[in-house]
């Protein structure tokens, strides 16, 4: 194999067979890695029947996950596929306008008081 | 959509927020987060972009996968809008990599440990320490296994003393109801300690909880 030693980028195309659903791309093409309980959602715009056409399946089938709010893991979950390409097709879907991410507090963040307590009360009822 | 205040999907009130299960091999976190959650199956992968670069070679690309690994991973939803979601992520170091994206943002951690193999259990307490993320230890009563004091636990795994060290029956829904309430408790305790509950109250609209949480007070 010539080119067997050296390291491989995305040009190359698909190494990993899970990643063929991406071009082979392991990296979100912004370069933001989304958080696995980050909160995303549908644009207005992805709402129009007519804006999917140009969509492959994979990005048609998760943008149908996001009609409402939903996790990052939520959508790696119900469609089995690995979180790593899974952030990468939603990363494409944000950068087209399609989905937008919805922060309930700054990533990375500690959780609040009230919404601490507010668990536990969550808790202490089920 | 009708009586709703908006007609749009965005502005669903949806606060997500995640604990982690972390213990050594066959401790029973699959168990603990099915006995709360709906576990599904949830897949990463070891990324090739960040833990194995320069160290894999690709050469065989024929034969050579990469890891998946598989989390478990829980959800439950509670009251309106809060989501709990649990992960349940294996103890060896090699699975670090998941525990640092795992652990940000995340509420707190729960130990899983089995008095019978308590060395498995010191890999997560490091971690966890030295991430300054609160846990708890949880020690999981398997049948058959030596009944311990949970105080010789927490010596044994030279806790901090305000760190909770509490016995649960993984298989127990109210059991593991109990583990995550005493977590949650050890969190806000450390939270106002560290005196910054005030400053989070007034803070408390930011964080997305307004449907119920107390107004802000002013300070």
């Amino acid at each position: 194999m010539p080119a067997g030693d050296k390291w491989v980028d995305r040009d190359a195309g698909p190494v990993v067979r899970p990643y063929a659903l991406t071009g082979g791309r392991t990296e979100p093409a912004s370069g933001a890695v989304l958080d696995v309980i980050t909160v995303i959602v549908a644009s207005r715009r992805a709402r129009e029947p007519d804006d999917w056409m140009e969509l492959s399946p994979e990005h048609r089938r998760l943008l149908g996950l996001c009609r409402r709010p939903v996790t990052v893991a939520d959508v790696a979950s119900t469609t089995g596929l690995p979180l790593g390409v899974v952030r990468v097709l939603l990363a494409d879907l944000i950068t087209q306008g399609r989905i937008t991410v919805r922060a309930p507090r700054p990533a990375g963040e500690e959780p609040s008081a009230a919404l601490l307590k507010e668990v536990l009360h969550g808790l202490r009822a089920l | 959509m009708g009586s709703a205040p908006s007609d749009d999907p965005a502005d669903i009130p949806f606060a997500p927020f995640k604990i982690l299960i972390a213990g050594g091999f066959g401790v029973g976190k699959t168990t603990l987060v099915g006995a709360i959650s709906e576990v599904r199956p949830l897949h990463t992968e070891e990324a090739l972009t960040r833990a194995s670069v320069g160290t894999d070679d690709l050469t065989g690309v024929g034969t050579k996968t990469t890891t998946t690994v598989a989390m478990d991973f829980g959800r439950l939803t509670m009251g309106t809008h809060l989501v709990l979601y649990l992960f349940g992520t294996p103890g060896q170091e090699r699975f670090w990599f998941m525990w640092d994206e795992l652990s940000f943002g995340a509420l707190g951690a729960v130990v899983l440990a089995d008095t019978r193999r308590l060395g498995d259990s010191f890999p997560a307490v490091d971690y966890f320490e030295r991430r300054g993320l609160p846990f708890i230890v949880a020690i999981n009563c398997f049948d058959g296994a030596p009944h311990y004091d949970p105080e010789d636990v927490r010596i044994a795994l030279d806790l901090d003393p305000q760190v909770p060290a509490i016995l649960c029956d993984a298989r127990e829904r109210d059991s593991v109801k109990q583990v995550l309430i005493a977590l949650v408790e050890h969190v806000l305790a450390s939270k106002i300690k560290n005196g910054s509950s005030a400053q989070d109250l007034a803070n408390g609209s930011r964080a997305g909880v307004t449907a119920q949480a107390p107004p802000p007070q002013p300070s």
